[in-house]
């Protein structure tokens, strides 16, 4: 997206605002003010009641140790102690596993910056190092699906069918919101399928094991490790390296709209002052 | 009408006068055409002026880009990889560099053409008169008594017999050549005991009677276990053919919500007020038909937090836990519940049919 | 007679002779060669379409040796990895073939989707151009109406062309279809059927829309663009009024070899804007959308851009259903049928419903400027503003996932934007020509502003203006009629100043060595002329 910033002041014109402004926005380590209008995945378990809050951290592994120091920083206002979560803030991230805390805190979706119709993608406040720690901690808390280690992708060398199967499954299950070129989508309301052009393999699949936001989970039973891999690799080998054939310039992928605009734009503007040069007089 | 035409001016010249030039024949045939040229005058000072010469070049600059162009064309057609590979390859410039080339090439030659036809040629303007006048009341007149007078000849007006006759004669002949045109197009929807357009795949009826099976696009049964919570899949009536489109209709989408919008959603199927959608979850599962009630394309983005369904056609939007009942958009009708089960073998089934009709909503629908 | 020495002089002679005398064309030969025409850039609009649908014909024709309109299901096994082994349609199996194993194809493929476009974009503008210039009315209103026909037509001619790959994008568009034929009262399901061929979407719609497509629709566009082009040439092209222009003539320059040059010119123009646009920008990558299956759909799914006004009204319409006991009339209707019918038939009859308001039963051939109708050009506009809301309201989801704006925000702005928008088009477009009338009055009343200010002896400052015309014995300019044509409104129209330079990428004024002076105010004279008026 090139036009960022005007971008996001009319969503914020055209999404109801409720609370603050961010003025902490970029400021790494304070406790960030969130209000999160969505609840994320296992919001059920806030209606259980924490066991402990004993500063027990003997179980967790180092990283966990560290990504809890993050957490208490970053994270705690919204998600609570322990992540049980907070009423009306923040859900409790208790089971929702690493997968969706890579995906979230990776790709600057969360720290949430300001209420609005769903958290945006930007640049991400942790790096990957740190990322990985406070996914530690949460997966160690309460479990949850994870990203499997290894090659997110199939090799086309190999199993080349892997590509067509991946295209397949992409047109059942994604192009509804993501469209067919992975341009992505509106949803009702100001909330979005966001384009696919620069997701990483690991964010891909973090998302379908989580489905953050509004996007369904794809559990591991519905598509299998390794039909994941392949829509990953339809995603990043097909629609991401912009094998565009048919031209330099593919128009953005958003269908006959952006067409319609470049034939008034391009082709009836030269002609026409093709037209004015013809008849003008010399 | 003005009495005076330009062009009727002139007197007529004879044409084999060996004195006239030819541009004077010209000006003779225009008259005669009744065009009158006011200016005819050269663009440049005089014959091979520097204007003239630097024109001439770029017009001669022009028709030579146009032939590069065109043997740049053909040669990168000839010998340019353009089968499709994946990966970045020199094929995928292929189509780029054909219209590049072309393009240009018809530009250059375009604007050639047209550079000599407004800057190289004597700036002139003429007058042509129009003469769009309507015939003369005598003319009209003419034709209209000659139309008349074909009708007497013909003389059906004096002979009533024959004007029936023709009447009767052709109506069915016109309509018997109409009728294998238009005749064998026609296909009566409603046919059959069990008309297709009010049922779907999921019709025991296409099962031999027994409750049809929800399968995925390959054909394999799907267990509760299959969706997690906050998921939807797509599934198929597992009939032979049921995920082609053959059984357009029949796409179903499959959801297992969490915990509290189950029951929400239960409570609202309950409640359903015609009664259909009572009793046709399972467990927190719910299964909508995904063929949008407005235009028929799939509904099918499920937002998984609002519980809602968006139609990307015409953005109709149904609240899952109401009955898929439209709140926003041009559909009027909510998206069918299929009633949901466990078969003994730990498969979904469907207990019955859509107990409302799927599909686009149309006249006569029940 | 060509201008040859020796042999062949005489050989052609003899040729031409042989010709006349049994086809007797020498007379009318001539009077093709000498037919004038008006120039005006303007008037080269309808051209682009007339080329674009040249172009249709020769890339349609390479296509339909490679189409296959068949919906047999096969396997594909062709040159592009991602669909090896996916069964689909033979019809879009042979539109990838096409585009990917046939040399050329798709830069083929790509010229037909633009000239596509480019033809029904040219003919929205030339109609546009014929709107505002009043060249509709008598004796022109059936070619006007031949003109909304061509655009149906083409409607026509792109859904169904659309629709032949039998992709992803062009299936869901044909179950659109199918659901707005289901919506007409009593007939739908009847209608939708028998063009089915039983059940949506059955094995025959592809062949049927492919002889329509190749046969039916372009024979009716060939014979009617002929019809269109042949009463332009019986009645002569309409002018715009100015010097020696009348109602009665044509003033412009001869068919032979000026104006036939130019169309020529302009044709290989039109052809090659076609073809950097077939290279440049990828249209349509149907390999991208898989084979149609009833239950895949696309976010952003829009039809192409002339059937997308429709699109659009569908998007908007609220969701009114009426109902007749057990029948009912769903709301796809009123948009859809209501909608694409009125859209059609309001402005065929335009032409008349203009001439009985104004009481106007003569011939015009000098055209009007869009100012001296406002009333007109208010129309106009708000029709065209009601096309165009409707047209960005049926990419209203893509306009709101890359601007950022609430999907249902945009449904209610258009909404609210087509019952506005339109009035306040026409309000403004009328107070503006009004405006610019008064303003062409004032000039021809009291002349050209010049920029001079003069002090009164009473202390007040006038600006002097520079009449147009005569003046009468107190010093006070004759008003000047209008008529009808462009008023000078700056210095330099009257040769008072240096001439604006032509071009688009050049500055206002000439650089310094142009042999006009910059400064001719004060010597020559017309700077007397100014101060002598007061």
């Amino acid at each position: 997206m090139t036009s960022d910033t005007p971008a996001r002041r009319r969503a914020r014109v055209f999404s109801r605002r409720r609370g603050a402004p961010s003025r902490a926005r970029r400021r790494v380590g304070a406790a960030v003010r969130m209000l999160a209008a969505l609840a994320l995945a296992g919001g059920v378990y806030t209606a259980f009641t924490p066991g402990a809050f004993a500063e027990d951290n003997t179980q967790l592994s180092t990283a966990a140790q560290q990504g809890k120091q993050l957490f208490d920083n970053s994270c705690i206002s919204c998600h609570g102690r322990e992540a049980q979560g907070v009423q009306d803030r923040g859900p409790s991230l208790i089971g929702v596993g690493s997968a969706s805390v890579e995906f979230q805190v990776g790709t600057g979706r969360m720290p949430m910056a300001r209420q609005e119709a769903q958290a945006e993608e930007k640049t991400p406040q942790f790096t990957p190092d740190e990322t990985k720690q406070i996914a530690q901690y949460v997966q160690e808390l309460g479990g949850g699906p994870q990203v499997p280690a290894g090659s997110l992708t199939e090799n086309l060398k190999e199993n080349p069918e892997a590509l067509a199967r991946g295209g397949e499954l992409f047109r059942v299950n994604c192009t509804s919101c993501h469209s067919f070129t992975g341009a992505g989508g509106a949803l009702s309301s100001g909330k979005f399928a966001p384009a696919l052009h620069d997701v990483t393999a690991e964010h891909i699949y973090a998302a379908m094991l989580s489905g953050p936001q509004n996007m369904p989970v794809f559990g591991d039973n519905q598509l299998s490790p390794d039909e994941k891999r392949e829509i990953i690799t339809y995603i990043t080998q097909q629609l991401q390296q912009d094998k565009d054939p048919g031209g330099i310039f593919n128009l953005g992928g958003y269908g006959p709209a952006t067409e319609g605009l470049a034939i008034f734009l391009v082709g009836i503007t030269i002609l026409v002052f093709t037209s004015l040069w013809i008849a003008g007089k010399s | 009408m003005t009495t005076v035409h330009h062009g009727e001016t002139g007197a007529p010249v004879d044409v084999h006068d060996p004195k006239l030039t030819r541009f004077d024949i010209v000006k003779e045939g225009l008259r005669r055409d009744d065009i009158e040229i006011v200016t005819y005058e050269s663009q440049f000072p005089g014959p091979n002026s520097k204007a003239e010469k630097r024109i001439v070049r770029n017009i001669a600059f022009l028709f030579i880009i146009a032939g590069l162009f065109s043997l740049a064309f053909l040669v990168f057609y000839i010998v340019w990889p353009w089968k499709f590979e994946l990966g970045h390859t020199l094929s995928d410039y292929f189509t780029p560099i054909l219209g590049i080339t072309l393009g240009i090439a018809l530009f250059a030659l375009g604007i050639g053409i047209l550079a000599w036809a407004k800057k190289l040629l004597p700036h002139e303007l003429s007058i042509q008169q129009r003469h769009g006048d309507p015939s003369s009341d005598e003319e009209r007149l003419i034709t209209g008594q000659t139309m008349m007078f074909v009708a007497d000849e013909l003389g059906v007006q004096r002979r009533p017999l024959l004007k029936g006759a023709i009447a009767l004669g052709l109506a069915p002949i016109g309509l018997a050549a109409a009728a294998p045109l238009v005749g064998g197009l026609i296909e009566n929807p409603h046919k059959g005991e069990e008309p297709m357009m009010y049922r779907t795949g999921f019709d025991p009826v296409a099962n031999g009677g027994k409750p049809v099976r929800l399968t995925r696009d390959d054909g394999s049964p799907i267990r509760p276990e299959d969706v997690s919570a906050g998921g939807q899949m797509t599934v198929y009536p597992g009939i032979p053919g049921g995920a082609t489109n053959k059984y357009a209709d029949s796409p179903t989408l499959l959801i297992h919500l969490r915990a509290d919008d189950a029951e929400k959603t239960r409570t609202a199927a309950d409640n359903d007020k015609n009664g259909r959608n009572k009793g046709s979850m399972w467990g927190n599962y719910v299964a909508y038909s995904k063929i949008c009630t407005h235009a028929g394309c799939p509904a099918s983005l499920y937002e998984q937090q609002t519980n809602r369904l968006l139609c990307p056609c015409h953005q109709s939007q149904f609240l899952i836990t109401d009955n898929a009942q439209p709140v926003f958009g041009p559909a009027t009708r909510r998206l069918p519940m299929l009633p949901l089960s466990v078969d003994d073998e730990g498969f979904f089934v469907a207990t019955s049919d859509f107990k409302d009709t799927v599909g686009p909503d149309f006249w006569e629908r029940p | 007679m060509k201008r040859r020495k020796l042999d062949p002089a005489e050989a052609t002679a003899n040729f031409a002779k042989g010709v006349d005398d049994r086809f007797q064309v020498a007379t009318p030969l001539r009077a093709l060669l000498n037919k004038v025409f008006p120039d005006h850039w303007s008037f080269l609009l309808g051209e682009i379409a007339l080329f674009s649908f040249i172009v249709l014909l020769l890339s349609g024709v390479f296509l339909t040796l490679f189409f296959d309109p068949s919906m047999k299901e096969v396997a594909y096994h062709g040159a592009y990895p991602a669909l090896r082994g996916t069964e689909m349609s033979a019809a879009y199996e042979s539109s990838l073939r096409l585009s990917f194993e046939v040399r050329g194809g798709l830069f083929m493929r790509q010229m037909h989707h633009w000239a596509a476009l480019l033809f029904m974009a040219s003919i929205v503008v030339h109609m546009a151009r014929v709107f505002f210039t009043g060249a509709f009315r008598k004796p022109r209103e059936i070619n006007w109406v031949i003109g909304v026909l061509l655009f149906l037509l083409g409607f026509f001619a792109g859904f169904t062309g659309y629709s032949l790959p039998d992709d992803g994008l062009s299936g869901t568009g044909l179950r659109i279809a199918s659901a707005i034929m289901l919506s007409l009262p009593v007939i739908g399901t009847w209608l939708s059927a028998s063009i089915f061929g039983g059940e949506y979407p059955g094995e025959l719609i592809i062949g049927r829309f492919y002889i329509a497509h190749v046969l039916l629709i372009p024979g009716i566009l060939l014979a009617l663009i002929s019809v269109h082009l042949g009463i332009v040439f019986k009645q002569k092209h309409t002018q715009w009024p100015g010097p020696l222009r009348t109602n009665e003539n044509v003033v412009g320059e001869r068919m032979f070899p000026r104006y036939a040059m130019k169309q020529g010119g302009f044709f290989m123009a039109v052809f090659g804007v076609i073809a950097l646009m077939a290279g440049l920008f990828q249209i349509n990558p149907i390999w991208l959308f898989g084979p149609y299956r009833a239950a895949e759909v696309s976010s952003a799914s829009q039809p192409d851009w002339y059937v997308m006004f429709m699109d659009g009204l569908v998007r908007l319409m609220p969701n009114w259903q009426i109902y007749f006991g057990p029948y009912s009339l769903p709301p796809l209707f009123w948009p859809a049928v209501v909608g694409l019918g009125a859209l059609f038939t309001l402005p065929m009859l335009y032409p008349w419903l203009e001439a009985r308001k104004l009481n106007d039963t003569r011939s015009h051939h000098l055209l009007e400027r869009p100012r001296d109708n406002p009333e007109r050009v208010g129309i106009g506009m708000m029709a065209l503003t009601f096309f165009v809301v409707a047209t960005i309201s049926g990419a209203n989801d893509v306009i709101a996932d890359k601007f950022h704006i609430s999907l249902n925000a945009m449904t209610w702005a258009g909404r609210i934007g087509l019952l506005i928008l339109p009035p306040l088009a026409y309000y403004f477009s009328v107070r503006i020509c009004l405006g610019l009338q008064q303003h062409d009055r004032e000039v021809l009343a009291h002349g050209v502003e010049t920029g001079i200010i003069r002090r009164l002896p009473n202390g007040a400052f006038i600006e002097v203006h520079q009449p147009l015309g005569p003046i009468d014995d107190h010093g006070h300019p004759v008003p000047l009629e209008y008529a009808g044509w462009v008023v000078p409104k700056k210095m330099n129209k009257l040769g008072a100043l240096a001439p604006t330079v032509k071009g688009f990428f050049f500055p206002v004024e000439k650089p310094a060595e142009a042999p006009v002076s910059p400064a001719p105010i004060s010597t020559s004279g017309t700077r007397e002329e100014i101060s002598s008026k007061s």
